[in-house]
């Protein structure tokens, strides 16, 4: 599992000299390309971090504003 | 002792009021001489008008491992969530958002809090329809960001409340973006903190003064592990980066990770455990708490993930999301996230959704009747147990860029719609279903 971020994080650093031009940028910006969750979503993350051990690294809550851990 | 509890929460509540009020001020002057310096130049701006988001989820979960009876018992539990945010530009450069929402819920672990308060008997298995089975969570977050003038730096700050009845939580957050390689790059910076204090809710026979003539067990029922918690606040802190890059004209992905530290009471009060090691006692069909769980008050979290999107053609997109977390209470998890999206018209979207998630257990967790009281941490709570989960749903969108649907004067932009169906291997099922409406204020 490790290998498979580090290998992420490779690949990510090495493409980091790609540039897409704006007006090459159509399709990127189409709203299911948003590299977030869905505002809609967040409910499902919430019911997820109470019921699960683990939360965080996705935009929601890491802890805090609820008596779940 | 109660008093003097309340009493301390009370002035705890103040100072934290206090925090807010001098951290608004200083927010409010900042946003103002922001507006000064982009008065005479034109620009596109951040946020063209007012956007109005109407959400709302319906949600019900089922199962009989309730962390308020020891680890068995019914997790019953129904929750709706009416939510506003509301997006307001104050110039070219700055938004204001406000969130607010409630979450009304009942459920059978509150209920058990107190089972002896309903005309029938006690079983762990049944909600009380006693007064504890409901409650509201209530929640505001004040946001506002501040994009500079090519658009390539955004700094934001935000506050939070939050109130249950036995939970308040005061939070606050900056946060720093900068692109860069013509806006292909993107690295954020974000740290939050949060303030809670908790009001415990103990379980009834553990409170001073309890006495029921119906006790059942060998003797004299005698809790001695019990005491209640002296620190009831907790905090918060995470420090959050990420880099997102465009890899190609149909590419992009970005990695994450968040460093959190908790301190404080990290135990949930009401929360039953018994020990195999003492005499069960019982009122009615209701067994009477041994001890409330007990947690180390520190754990560090690290979740690392990643998001993939990948724009196939015109009809599909493939949007990815994998995480692996640990913490030093011993869960690891790794969890998988998948959706494709796909356009019926260039207004209606369709996209099935599945996620798998999986957990080892926490250190100190261990089923109904399996701790000893020897032991100095202990948790009957299962969402602490080893597990995994399959959630499998789908999600409709609608969208109208001219809002061509107008309810007085704001405009449908609009409309989402999600279901999820969530299965955890200890039996535990749940079903979400949630809505919102995007409308634009004329």
């Amino acid at each position: 599992m490790k290998s498979i971020l580090i290998l992420a994080l490779i690949a990510l650093t090495l493409s980091s000299c790609v540039s897409v031009q704006e007006y090459d940028k159509i399709n990127l910006s189409d709203p299911e390309m948003e590299l977030a969750a869905k505002k809609i979503e967040r409910f499902e993350t919430n019911f997820q971090l109470y019921r699960e051990g683990s939360s965080g690294a996705n935009g929601g809550k890491t802890g805090g504003g609820c008596g779940c851990n | 002792m109660v008093v003097k509890l309340e009493e301390a929460v009370v002035v705890i509540n103040m100072k934290k009021l206090t925090f807010i009020f001098v951290l608004f001020s200083v927010l409010n002057a900042f946003a103002q001489t922001q507006e000064s310096d982009s008065l005479n130049t034109y620009k596109k701006r951040v946020l063209e008008s007012t956007e109005i988001d109407f959400l709302m989820s319906y949600y019900n979960q089922e199962g009989d491992h309730a962390a308020v009876s020891g680890g068995i018992g019914s997790e019953k539990l129904i929750d709706i969530t009416p939510t506003f945010v509301i997006s307001v530009p104050l110039n070219s450069d700055d938004v204001l958002t406000v969130d607010a929402g409630i979450s009304a819920y009942s459920s059978a672990s509150s209920s058990n809090i107190d089972p002896f308060d309903s005309k029938d008997p006690a079983n762990p298995y049944n909600e009380s329809s006693g007064a504890s089975m409901s409650d509201v969570w209530v929640n505001g977050n004040f946001g506002y960001s501040h994009s500079s003038d090519d658009r390539n730096q955004i700094i934001g700050a935000n506050l939070s409340v939050a109130s249950e009845f036995d939970y308040f939580s005061i939070g606050a957050g900056v946060n720093y973006t900068r692109l860069f390689n013509k806006k292909n790059t993107e690295v954020s910076v974000k740290a939050n903190v949060f303030l809670d204090t908790w009001n415990p809710q103990y379980p009834i026979e553990l409170r001073e003064g309890f006495s029921n003539p119906d006790i059942v067990g060998p003797g004299v029922y005698n809790p001695f592990k019990f005491s209640e918690f002296d620190k009831l606040g907790r905090n918060s802190y995470s420090l959050s980066l990420s880099f997102s890059q465009i890899l190609s004209k149909n590419l992009q992905a970005s990695v994450f990770v968040d460093f959190v530290l908790q301190d404080g009471l990290l135990s949930t009060p009401h929360q039953r455990v018994y020990f195999q090691d003492q005499p069960d006692f019982f009122i009615d069909y209701f067994q009477l708490a041994d001890d409330v769980e007990r947690l180390p008050d520190s754990r560090f979290k690290v979740p690392i993930g990643t998001r993939i999107n990948y724009f196939i053609n015109e009809r599909f997109t493939l949007r990815t999301y994998y995480r692996f977390y640990f913490d030093d209470w011993g869960v690891i998890s790794n969890t998988i996230n998948l959706e494709l999206p796909f356009k019926i018209t260039d207004k209606f979207t369709i996209y099935p959704i599945y996620r798998y998630y999986t957990q080892t257990a926490a250190d100190y967790f261990a089923p109904y009747e399996m701790h000893t009281s020897t032991e100095e941490f202990y948790t009957s709570d299962y969402d602490l147990s080893q597990f995994h989960s399959n959630q499998l749903g789908f999600g409709f969108n609608y969208t109208d860029i001219f809002t061509s649907f107008n309810i007085w004067k704001l405009g449908l932009k609009s409309f989402d719609f999600r279901y999820g169906n969530y299965n955890r291997s200890d039996g535990l099922t749940a079903n979400i279903f949630s809505v919102g409406f995007k409308f634009l204020l004329d």
